[in-house]
C-alpha cells in the first residue's frame, strides 16, 4: 500500500492529546483505519526564573537547542542553564549546564554538546534527592538558581534550613587562606563565598549580581575586576582582604552562634 | 629561612591540603565537588612550591611523613563537622600525596 502521510502538531484536548486529521485528507484517513505516530521533533519549552529578564533570540534559541540535544538522553529529569552565560551581555567564560539525574553522564554530555555547538561548556550533574537537600540548605545552591533556565518549571523552595555542618564545611577555604598564601582569584572566591553565606543566615536575598555589587563596594571596583581576572596583589591588599576574611568570619560564627 | 622552618611550613599547608581533600571525599556535594576539589588543589600547588626550595633526603623524607600524619590527624580532629569517616582516608591520600610529590 502507498504510504500517506502528513505532519502536525499534537493538540491539548480536553482528556487527551490528539491530532487532528487535515480536511483535505480526510478520504485518505478514514475513521478505524489503521495509522502509526511517529514523534518527529520535541517540542522545547523554557522556563524562565522569575527575576531574570528576557534573554537575545540569539541566546534563546541556542539555549532551545541545548534541550532540544539533551532531550535524547533518557537519564536526564531536568535541565537547568545558570551563571554569567543568563546575567552577562557578553562578559562570560562559558556556559553552565546542571542536569539533575541520577547517572554521571557529564562527560558523554559535554562532547555531544561540544561537537554540536562548538562553544565552551561546564556541565555538573546531580542526584534529584540531594538537588532537594541542597536546595533548602546550601547558601551557593540557592544563590546558583537565583537566576536559571530549565526545561520544566522550577522554583527554589521559601523555606531554609541551616545545617551547621554544612556551612562550616563552606567556611574551610576562607578560615585557611588567612594563613596560607593563595592567589587573588581565590581570595576573591572566598570573599564572595563568606559574603552568599552571611546573606543566607541573615535571610536576604542570594542575588548574585547583588553579592558581585556588594564585593565591589567592599573592595573597590578596580580591585575586584582585578582579582576576578587573577592579577597579582600586593602585601598591604592581602592584608586587608584578610581583615575582611577576618570580620566575615567573625560575623557569620556570632550568626550560627544566635541559631543555636 | 631554615631547612626546618620549611619543612614545617610545608607539611602544614600540605595537611590542610589534604584535609580538603579528604573533606570533599566524605562530604561529596555532587554541584561543588569540582570546586572543592580545586580548593584541595590550590592548596596542594602551594605546598609544591614551598617543598621546591630544598632538597630531601631519605631522613627528610621520613621526617615529613610522620609530621604529616600527626598535623593532618589535628587538622581532621579540628573539623569535628566531618564524619569519622575521615580518618580512614588519612593513610592512603597521604601516600598517594607523596607519591606526588617525589618524597616516597
Amino acid at each position: 500500500m502507498e504510504k500517506i502521510k502528513f505532519i502536525h502538531r499534537v493538540s491539548k484536548g480536553s482528556r487527551f492529546n490528539q491530532i487532528y486529521v487535515p480536511k483535505e485528507m480526510e478520504h485518505e484517513f478514514q475513521s478505524g483505519d489503521l495509522v502509526e505516530v511517529t514523534l518527529i521533533e520535541k517540542k522545547s519549552s523554557i522556563y524562565y526564573s522569575s527575576d531574570l529578564i528576557n534573554l537575545s533570540e540569539f541566546k534563546e534559541n541556542l539555549i532551545k537547542n541545548i534541550f532540544f540535544e539533551l532531550n535524547k538522553f533518557k537519564d536526564i529529569k531536568q535541565i537547568f542553564i545558570i551563571g554569567s552565560f543568563l546575567t552577562q551581555k557578553q562578559d562570560y567564560n562559558d556556559i553552565d549546564i546542571i542536569l539533575i539525574s541520577e547517572k554521571n553522564i557529564e562527560k558523554e554530555v559535554s562532547t555531544l554538546l561540544v561537537d554540536k555547538f562548538e562553544l565552551k561548556f561546564h556541565i555538573m550533574s546531580i542526584s534529584e534527592n540531594n538537588f532537594k537537600l541542597l536546595q533548602k540548605f546550601c547558601p551557593l545552591t540557592r544563590s546558583m538558581f537565583f537566576y536559571f533556565i530549565s526545561n520544566k518549571k522550577f522554583k527554589l523552595p521559601k523555606e531554609t534550613e541551616i545545617n551547621k555542618d554544612h556551612i562550616r564545611f563552606l567556611l574551610m577555604m576562607p578560615e585557611d587562606i588567612l594563613k596560607i598564601e593563595v592567589n587573588s582569584k581565590n581570595f576573591y572566591d572566598s570573599i564572595r563565598r563568606l559574603l552568599t553565606i552571611e546573606r543566607f543566615l541573615e535571610n536576604l536575598s542570594l542575588n548574585p549580581l547583588e553579592i558581585n555589587k556588594e564585593i565591589q563596594t567592599l573592595i573597590g571596583q578596580n580591585l575586584a575586576k582585578d582579582m576576578r581576572n587573577n592579577e597579582p596583589i600586593n602585601d598591604r591588599i592581602i592584608k586587608k582582604l584578610r581583615n575582611i576574611i577576618k570580620l566575615k568570619l567573625n560575623k557569620i560564627n556570632l550568626l550560627l552562634k544566635k541559631d543555636e | 629561612m631554615s631547612k626546618k622552618q620549611i619543612l614545617d611550613e610545608f607539611t602544614n599547608i600540605l595537611a590542610v591540603a589534604l584535609r580538603h581533600k579528604i573533606g570533599n571525599i566524605v562530604n561529596p556535594n555532587e554541584i561543588y565537588a569540582e570546586k572543592y576539589a580545586k580548593d584541595s588543589e590550590i592548596l596542594f600547588k602551594q605546598a609544591e612550591k614551598i617543598k621546591e626550595q630544598r632538597n630531601w633526603n631519605y631522613r627528610d623524607k621520613v621526617e615529613i611523613k610522620q609530621k604529616l600524619i600527626r598535623k593532618l590527624r589535628k587538622e581532621l580532629e579540628e573539623k569535628d563537622f566531618l564524619p569519622d569517616e575521615k580518618y580512614k582516608h588519612m593513610d592512603p591520600e597521604i601516600e598517594k600525596a607523596l607519591k606526588q610529590l617525589g618524597l616516597l
